[in-house]
């Protein structure tokens, strides 16, 4: 049977069932869940976490936390805030930040950025990855809430107010930091340029 | 190189634009016996916690009650004279008050 054919989860009711302490109702209610909080675990992984490691923290805080939810937002909303801001806390944990440097690039990366930078052509559909990983890298660079922030403007291509609710950011905080990240960005693009050139 | 990473020219709206494209075709689902292992962790440590409290709430009552006992047996002897310790206070204090003396001096 296709799992497209398995009934919608009445979250409510699982929701009841996991307060009075019903083991099945947490089981069905991880399943549900997974699939959203590894997406953000994923997207927003610190160095040397393991994914599985997080995911399980993430779910953790939620059982723990669950007394507090009231029902103000939807209970994904309020769990994907749990995941964020534990991937947050754990990019925070890692001060140190690996420097950014050509001689660390792929092949494929090193041509991807040395073609973006000299030409003004889109990417190669087939240099996508490439640019994936370069993207992921150049963010690296950053403080973990401007990472955050430019990951889910410019990556998810989510809106300001999306971001307020995913993390409890005030919307200028939000604005301020895109705009900190931005221009971190971009020197860092002047630096590689001049590195480039040199 | 324009200088605006908005700008969809700049190699950093290019690069992302690029970025967006791929797909990330990993399972998204549960491992096996993962969703089994998070629930038996939540609801043992939930357990954990009330039991803790619990015993707090039990021992800290047990030595509230040890305390008020011993209170009062080291103060036994202060309890039982205090009705007549008072009373003598008071006829002093009375005898002191100038207001008792005038009623008095009235009186005779």
């Amino acid at each position: 049977m296709p799992d497209d054919a398995a009934p919608p989860l009445d979250l409510a009711g699982c929701l009841e069932r996991v307060r009075q302490r019903d083991q099945a109702a947490a089981r069905e209610l991880v399943d549900h869940l997974y699939p959203l909080v590894i997406r953000i675990v994923r997207s927003h992984l610190p160095r040397r976490v393991a994914e599985e490691d997080l995911a399980q923290e993430v779910f953790m805080k939620m059982f723990t936390r669950l007394a507090q939810y009231q029902g103000a937002v939807p209970f994904p909303h309020w769990v994907s805030r749990i995941a964020v801001t534990t991937c947050i806390d754990h990019l925070r944990a890692q001060k140190r930040r690996p420097e950014f440097r050509w001689a660390d690039l792929s092949e494929n990366e090193a041509s991807v950025l040395d073609a973006v930078m000299t030409n003004e052509n889109e990417v190669a559909a087939n240099d996508a990855m490439a640019s994936h990983e370069l993207v992921h890298k150049l963010l690296a660079q950053l403080k973990p809430d401007d990472q955050l922030v430019l990951r889910l403007l410019d990556l998810e291509q989510k809106t300001i107010a999306e971001i307020a609710a995913l993390t409890g950011w005030n919307q200028s905080l939000i604005k301020v930091r895109a705009f900190r990240a931005r221009r971190k960005l971009r020197k860092l693009f002047q630096e590689l340029q001049k590195k480039e050139r040199s | 190189m324009s200088t605006n990473l908005n700008d969809p020219r700049h190699p950093w709206a290019r690069l992302t634009s690029a970025a967006r494209t791929v797909r990330d075709d990993r399972d998204a689902s549960a491992p096996y016996g993962f969703a089994t292992r998070i629930a038996a962790l939540a609801l043992a440590q939930e357990s954990r916690v009330a039991s803790l409290l619990e015993r707090f709430a039990f021992r800290a009552v047990g030595v509230a009650a040890l305390l008020a006992l011993g209170s009062v047996a080291l103060n036994y002897q202060e309890i039982t004279t205090t009705g007549s310790v008072a009373y003598a206070e008071e006829e002093f204090l009375q005898a002191d008050d100038a207001v008792t003396i005038v009623l008095d001096l009235a009186a005779d």
